[in-house]
């Protein structure tokens, strides 16, 4: 062979070059071999690093369905306008040679290069630092963006606010992504975009779904609302150079259901060059679209129990309404006023929402149906009630004077008694929600067995229905009343008053066991988790009815006595006439608790009705509450009968009745 | 006075085995030139005679026929001319700095008009010529102490001139060609390893005035070449006492001179084994690897990354054909003068590729040397076919 033909000659000089180049040529595949076998993993890993950025993708939303199917939270598309800057490079460099003109410089040279026929005219570029040369690049970069910005604001037909801060920021931060231009356009700017026939280079129009809310208020509590937050869910890739706009559920089924709702974020890597520019896309991983959450809600209850909690009073209803299945404890409608409109909070809401979202008296953010706890009133006679028609050999028709008030020892002031004057019967005395006779009889029953009751009903426990949301109450423990509990105290629990604070929702499943023989039953929100796409096959989530919770160990004869006196509460002139609806028997019993300060003084009254319909077999159960309402049967009844009537029309006339705005 | 071969003992005429290294190393030069250039959009669009690796071509086409011309005259009356060229080259090489125009921040090409050209790399190959012719003389006054410092002179001249334009790579390719030639000829060794000794402490001192003398202390080094020494040594220039400001604006200054280097590595690196396939190379295409030099002095990325380990130790294989051959045409050449003028040439070449390539693995620091035949340049291919022919002309007038 060639090279050790020359290691053979007898030549000592070329053998050493021979030797030198051989070590060199040696030196220089070991180096390669170090550089490209050894190293390769860690300068491919260099080399993807610096020119591949990654992107998180969020994934598409799931829908929030009722029990109809029909969408309260889905996602419509919103059209922005993006620059690509990348494509404007062109331009860049062109205005770039614009900004920096040649001059003409007369240079006085030595006469041998002037002899030699040099130019003493030469154009030449004014000379600058390597900071001016960057800082110019900026400003015509700035300008040919900015350009094309009012370019698109032109055909828009509207400002867009564009400043070389904005610009700058985008440019170092997030060059590999397009500069968001304007976000959200209306039909007619869309319309307009895609039929110029001249837009400006470098200008897209891009489509990007949003959480939409097409009943904008409707159920807004149960929905709860999304925050802005890119971050990666546990389990996600969490290393991204850019991440695009995403939610995440703060409160209500948003919330609860985040994991479920928000589905998988994607992967996008982004090839970019040297000076950042995106070069080419490709998806790695395709966001998996969030799963539909479908409520036991029905969005037209709902739009009813609202519609109809609006009207209890003049100026900002502050109160709640829950309609509820009592056979399965399926939550119908659970409505809150004041309510807000969820849609307010995409894509971020404004300072001035929400301080009015904060309101201190309002509080629009609460959910009074099971976030705040008040006190029952009379609508927990029914409780009492329960209690006395459980004391062996109790005689409902048995009769009691009453006085106009009722003397507890123990306490000094008597206590009033609205219903007027007159010997009462369990019958009369529940229809005129007689104080006198609910202690008297409460009293001999005994405040233990009452307590177990409230036990049984669970009362001062939370149902688990929204946890985030979600207030007990309080009921007296057993152990309290036993020690320390005076006769005053009893009194006062017997008229739901006292020591005892209950939320709308509890007084829906105590209304409940009533309607349905007994069963406490655990209220539900949600049926069922379902995969976005129906023929994915993947498995559906399913929350069926719970077994009851508990039973309130009544005997059959006490509950038909209690229904009939709720239903002669409306029926026959009772505290609940107002809920009348021809063609409905309604059962309800009304209250007005009274809300003292600390020294004693009646400030305000929380003003009740429970109820159940129709009669025969109860289907549906409505509890009204009202926030400093006139009284249960002034202004709560009249919205529990708005209500049933809407009900009623939707069993008659069907769904189209009332249909949901659509977008 | 063209003399002809006298072909007696039907050997062929010309040295087939480096002519086809020649040929493979200007087909993959075509290829990788035209990958390191189309991937930039502009350069795609020019006209097709205006585009790098038409040029690159037509360049061969020019070199291979000055080859084939030189090999018309035997060596031994070039050589008798070599005085004149090397005089005409230190000529050149004084009117640099005068009526040189710039590029890149140096002053190394003469403007006629059509065509630019490097004196420098043309002085490498009238050096040799020299050079040869006064080594040729008989071995007794080789010995003289005269004779050597002469040598020394004629390296040493062109050597500081070039040094002055700056172009320290070509300057520093002077050395190893002078020192190999001196060595073959037979100079006494002890004056050889004074002068290796000699330029070693001399290069030594150079770089420890540079790179950590007090500033009033250094060497007037032009700001770019200390930048790539402080570079390759991996200091970041910035003294004990300056401040954190000072310190992180001298690491960043450091990391952007570096870049280049940087990314011939990544380019190297992330070939693997295969490359990633002609053209497909993403250092390159996306601008990460410079694109003033992606297809002269950084060529051997691009090929590198493109064809892998495979590649590289391809393109190595045909430079160690081209060097073996014409150590083998040392042997077999006719004289003393036609041995030194092969061992110059083969010198020289060995010193452009190892210096080339060491510099995109970090085995050398960055000096602008071109690697023979695959970088993009008129001077460059030219004088490596200029010397190619050296060689062949040895070859065809060796011994019978």
């Amino acid at each position: 062979m060639i090279v050790f033909d020359q290691l053979k000659k007898n030549d000592p000089y070329l053998r050493a070059l021979t030797l030198a180049v051989l070590l060199g040529i040696g030196i220089l595949v070991a180096g390669l071999w170090w550089v490209q076998i050894i190293s390769y993993r860690h300068y491919t890993e260099n080399q993807k690093s610096q020119s591949f950025r990654t992107v998180r993708i969020p994934a598409i939303r799931g829908k929030i369905l009722d029990r109809q199917g029909v969408a309260i939270a889905e996602n419509r598309p919103s059209y922005n306008v993006s620059l690509y800057l990348d494509e404007l490079r062109e331009e860049f460099r062109a205005e770039y040679a614009r900004s920096r003109q040649p001059q003409w410089v007369t240079n006085s040279l030595p006469f041998w290069k002037r002899w030699l026929g040099f130019n003493p005219v030469k154009k030449q570029y004014p000379k600058q630092t390597i900071p001016q040369r960057r800082a110019l690049e900026a400003q015509v970069r700035y300008r040919v963006a900015s350009n094309i910005v009012q370019q698109v604001s032109t055909i828009l037909q509207q400002p867009v606010p564009f400043t070389f801060g904005d610009f700058m920021k985008h440019y170092t931060n997030q060059l590999a992504l397009p500069l968001p231009v304007l976000v959200n356009l209306d039909q007619q700017q869309i319309a307009r975009l895609l039929e110029g026939s001249a837009n400006p280079p470098g200008i897209d129009l891009e489509i990007q779904p949003t959480r939409y809310y097409p009943g904008t208020n409707l159920a807004a509590h149960v929905l709860g609302y999304l925050v802005r937050d890119n971050r990666s869910l546990e389990g996600e890739v969490a290393d991204f150079n850019f991440r695009l706009p995403d939610y995440r559920g703060h409160v209500g089924i948003e919330g609860e259901f985040d994991a479920e709702l928000r589905g998988k974020a994607g992967v996008k890597s982004v090839l970019v060059n040297s000076l950042g520019y995106r070069q080419s896309e490709n998806v790695w991983m395709a966001a998996e679209p969030g799963k539909n959450v479908v409520l036991t809600i029905d969005a037209a209850i709902q739009q009813a129990a609202e519609g109809a909690l609006q009207s209890a009073m003049a100026g900002s209803v502050r109160g709640a309404a829950v309609v509820m299945d009592p056979h399965t404890g399926d939550v119908l409608a659970l409505a809150s006023s004041p309510s807000f409109d969820p849609n307010l909070f995409i894509p971020r809401i404004t300072t001035e929402e929400w301080r009015r979202l904060s309101d201190e008296k309002l509080k629009p953010q609460i959910n009074r149906a099971m976030q705040e706890k008040y006190a029952p009133g009379s609508i927990f006679k029914v409780v009492t009630g329960l209690a006395a028609l459980e004391i062996p050999g109790f005689d409902p028709e048995q009769k009691i004077y009453n006085p106009g008030f009722i003397r507890v020892p123990g306490r000094n002031k008597p206590i009033d008694d609205l219903a007027p004057a007159g010997d009462y019967d369990f019958h009369k005395a529940f229809i005129k929600s007689s104080n006198t006779y609910f202690i008297t009889n409460g009293m001999k029953a005994g405040i233990e067995s009452i307590i177990r009751l409230g036990q049984r009903l669970h009362l001062g426990e939370r149902t688990g229905l929204l946890s985030s949301q979600e207030t007990g109450g309080d009921l007296p423990k057993l152990a309290e009343v036993r020690r320390g509990w005076i006769a005053p105290d009893t009194a006062y629990i017997c008229i739901g008053q006292g020591r005892l604070s209950v939320t709308p929702l509890q007084m829906a499943v105590m209304i409940s066991s009533i309607a349905n023989g007994g069963k406490v039953l655990w209220p539900r929100l949600v049926q069922r988790i379902e995969p976005a796409d129906p023929n994915s096959g993947e498995t559906i989530i399913e929350f069926p009815t719970k077994p009851p919770r508990n039973n309130l160990g009544v005997s059959e004869r006490t509950l038909i006595t209690t229904r009939e006196a709720m239903l002669a509460d409306v029926e026959e002139g009772g505290t609940g006439k107002a809920a009348l609806v021809a063609g409905m028997k309604i059962g309800g019993k009304t209250g007005t608790a009274q809300i003292t300060n600390p020294r004693g003084q009646i400030v305000g009254h929380t003003t009740w009705f429970a109820s159940c319909a129709p009669f025969e077999n109860p289907r549906w159960v409505v509890v009204v509450m009202v926030e400093e309402g006139a009284s249960g049967g002034g202004t709560c009844a009249p919205v529990a009968a708005k209500i049933y009537r809407a009900i009623q029309k939707l069993e008659m006339e069907g769904r189209s009745a009332v249909a949901l705005n659509t977008p | 006075m063209i003399s002809f071969p006298v072909n007696e003992h039907r050997q062929p005429k010309v040295d087939w085995l480096m002519i086809i290294a020649i040929l493979g190393l200007m087909i993959v030069g075509t290829l990788f030139v035209y990958s390191a250039t189309m991937a930039n959009e502009s350069a795609a669009l020019a006209p097709w005679y205006n585009q790098a690796w038409v040029r690159q071509i037509f360049w061969y086409i020019i070199g291979g026929v000055a080859m084939a011309t030189l090999c018309l005259v035997d060596y031994r009356i070039l050589a008798r001319w070599s005085l004149i060229a090397y005089v005409i080259t230190i000529l050149c090489l004084i009117a640099v700095p005068i009526i040189g125009v710039d590029r890149f921040g140096a002053r190394r090409w003469i403007d006629l008009g059509v065509l630019q050209f490097q004196p420098s790399e043309f002085a490498k190959l009238s050096f040799i010529l020299a050079m040869g012719n006064f080594l040729s003389r008989p071995l007794d006054e080789l010995k003289l102490m005269r004779v050597f410092w002469k040598a020394i002179g004629m390296i040493a001249l062109p050597f500081l001139l070039i040094m002055k334009e700056p172009d320290l790579g070509s300057a520093l390719i002077l050395l190893p060609v002078g020192l190999t030639m001196l060595f073959v000829a037979g100079v006494p060794p002890r004056y050889i390893n004074t002068l290796v000794g000699a330029s070693g402490i001399l290069v030594a001192l150079i770089l420890i005035d540079v790179l950590f003398a007090p500033p009033q202390w250094q060497l007037k080094l032009e700001d770019y070449q200390k930048r790539r020494l402080l570079t390759y040594f991996g200091i970041d220039g910035a003294s004990a006492n300056s401040t954190l400001a000072q310190k992180a604006e001298a690491r960043r200054t450091q990391r952007n001179y570096s870049y280049n280097v940087d990314q011939a590595l990544i380019s190297v690196g992330s070939g693997g084994l295969m490359g990633k396939g002609w053209r497909e190379g993403t250092q390159n295409a996306l601008g990460y690897l410079p694109r003033a030099v992606a297809h002269n002095d950084f060529i051997f990325s691009v090929i590198a990354e493109e064809k892998g380990f495979m590649g590289s130790v391809t393109v190595v294989a045909l430079y160690s054909v081209l060097l073996f051959t014409g150590i083998r045409i040392a042997g077999q050449a006719r004289d003393r003068l036609g041995k030194l003028l092969a061992v110059g040439v083969v010198a020289m070449l060995f010193s452009h590729v190892f210096i080339n390539i060491g510099m995109n693995i970090r085995l050398m620091p960055v000096t602008g040397v071109p690697l023979p035949l695959l970088s993009y340049g008129g001077s460059s291919v030219l004088c490596s076919l200029i010397a190619a022919g050296i060689l062949q002309n040895v070859y065809i007038h060796r011994r019978s």
